[in-house]
């Protein structure tokens, strides 16, 4: 199990992340990818307009395999699991045509695989020892699941995260 | 005693455009024209055309103890008038923005009377009697090559944003998306106040000039621009202050400037 770290070198649209999602989630070899950018709050949290609604154009629900999946951030990085590095030309080509403004990759291990003390102060020795070791590292304690991982099912399950 | 003030030390083009900014007589360009009711709404302190609030009567209605200072001292108009005191604030991008918060702060106190400017790492405060915050806010801070739609944002609160990476249309990132490009003009259009409230119509403030003129223009110092260390003289000017600083501390000797 190998990590790639893609880093466009400008933020992107929610139809470019959504176009980049697909592509990347056809390839066989890609078991989960995090998406790592900038949160984009739903109301303002300081000033003098607090709790008015911000409605950015880019926080919105997008489609990846069918399943809506609700971006709250503005996608920045990508952290994509592969099985093996059998297809990485195929994400280095995926990112030639998607991002004409650059990009980096970098192959490496970039999230942990392994329980800290703090997922087992969260959830309890009993869940972490039973829980689906692709699930370890995918978000931060403090972001609810629910929100913050999407399992995208096609022949093997696959999940999407976005964390701030 | 009289001499000539130098601004800023530095022989390259950043340096020289630092130079421009601060000096009082230099005219910057004027690159966009935009309405004095368009400023007015971005800042977002009174309704276009409404009077301005007084925090005291005129000052020359005023029953004032004597003071040989304030004789001395020609008031501003909005003080004269006795105008609240109101601000703008602007964030400016670490990718070539004309301008960046030290220098924004010495060009306002070099360029402009009664102006209170707060510094931080990524936003600049302007305060200042408003009649007079809004001549300054249009005709220097905006209109000229001072400011870029792009890469400079008004911002009152919620500044994050200027030491990340633009964005796909080359747009500074906003969490609270005052402004947003129009991919049909090429212009951007603000639809926010700089504190993030909505306004009824979209005032547009022009195209982003093109990354060469930013570049051009800019007074950032950039590895992929021109990078401090090609500047010699002011690299000489920091180290001195530097050991100055360091060695001298609140009792500089002679020793110390002995091989400056």
């Amino acid at each position: 199990m190998i990590e790639v770290e893609v880093f466009p070198h400008r933020y992107l649209k929610a139809t470019t992340t959504e176009k980049f999602l697909n592509e990347i989630y056809s390839l066989e070899t890609v078991e989960r990818v995090i998406i790592h950018g900038q949160p984009l709050p739903k109301t303002v949290y300081y000033g003098p307009a607090r709790g008015t609604p911000v409605n950015h154009s880019e926080r919105k629900v997008i489609n990846v395999h069918g399943v809506p999946v609700e971006l709250t951030v503005m996608a920045g990085r990508f952290w994509i699991t592969l099985k093996d590095d059998s297809e990485i030309e195929k994400i280095e080509e995926i990112c030639k045509s998607l991002f004409p403004f650059g990009y980096d990759i970098k192959v490496g291990k970039f999230t942990r695989d392994k329980a800290t003390v703090t997922d087992y102060i969260k959830y309890g020795e009993r869940v972490v020892n039973m829980m689906d070791r692709s699930l370890i590292g995918l978000i931060d304690p403090r972001s609810k699941f629910e929100s913050a991982v999407k399992i995208i099912p096609k022949e093997k399950d696959e999940k999407t995260s976005s964390k701030e | 005693m009289a001499y000539t003030p130098q601004f800023y030390p530095g022989k390259t083009r950043i340096a020289q455009n630092r130079r421009n900014h601060m000096n009082p007589d230099v005219q910057l360009e004027k690159l966009r024209e935009i309405p004095d009711d368009d400023v007015v709404k971005i800042m977002g302190h009174r309704q276009p055309g409404e009077d301005y609030k007084t925090v005291h009567p005129p000052l020359e209605e005023m029953d004032l103890p004597e003071d040989y200072v304030r004789d001395l001292v020609e008031p501003i108009n909005g003080a004269k008038e006795g105008h609240r005191i109101r601000y703008i604030q602007f964030t400016d991008s670490m990718y070539n923005a004309p301008a960046q918060p030290y220098d924004r702060a010495r060009t306002y106190m070099w360029r402009f009377r009664g102006v209170d400017t707060g510094t931080l790492s990524g936003r600049q405060v302007i305060e200042m009697r408003e009649s007079n915050l809004e001549d300054i806010a249009k005709n220097f801070c905006i209109d000229t090559a001072f400011y870029d739609p792009a890469v400079c944002g008004i911002r009152g609160a919620t500044v994050h944003g200027h030491s990340l990476r633009l964005d796909e249309n080359g747009l500074m990132f906003d969490a609270l998306q005052r402004y947003v490009y129009d991919e049909k003009t090429g212009h951007v259009l603000y639809v926010k106040d700089q504190v993030g409230k909505p306004l009824d119509e979209p005032v547009d403030v022009g195209e982003p000039l093109p990354p060469e003129k930013l570049a051009e223009i800019t007074t950032i110092y950039r590895k992929d621009n021109i990078p401090m260390r090609e500047d010699t003289e002011l690299i000489t000017v920091v180290k001195r202050i530097h050991r100055v600083r360091t060695l001298g501390g609140y009792i500089p000797t002679d020793e110390i400037f002995k091989e400056l």
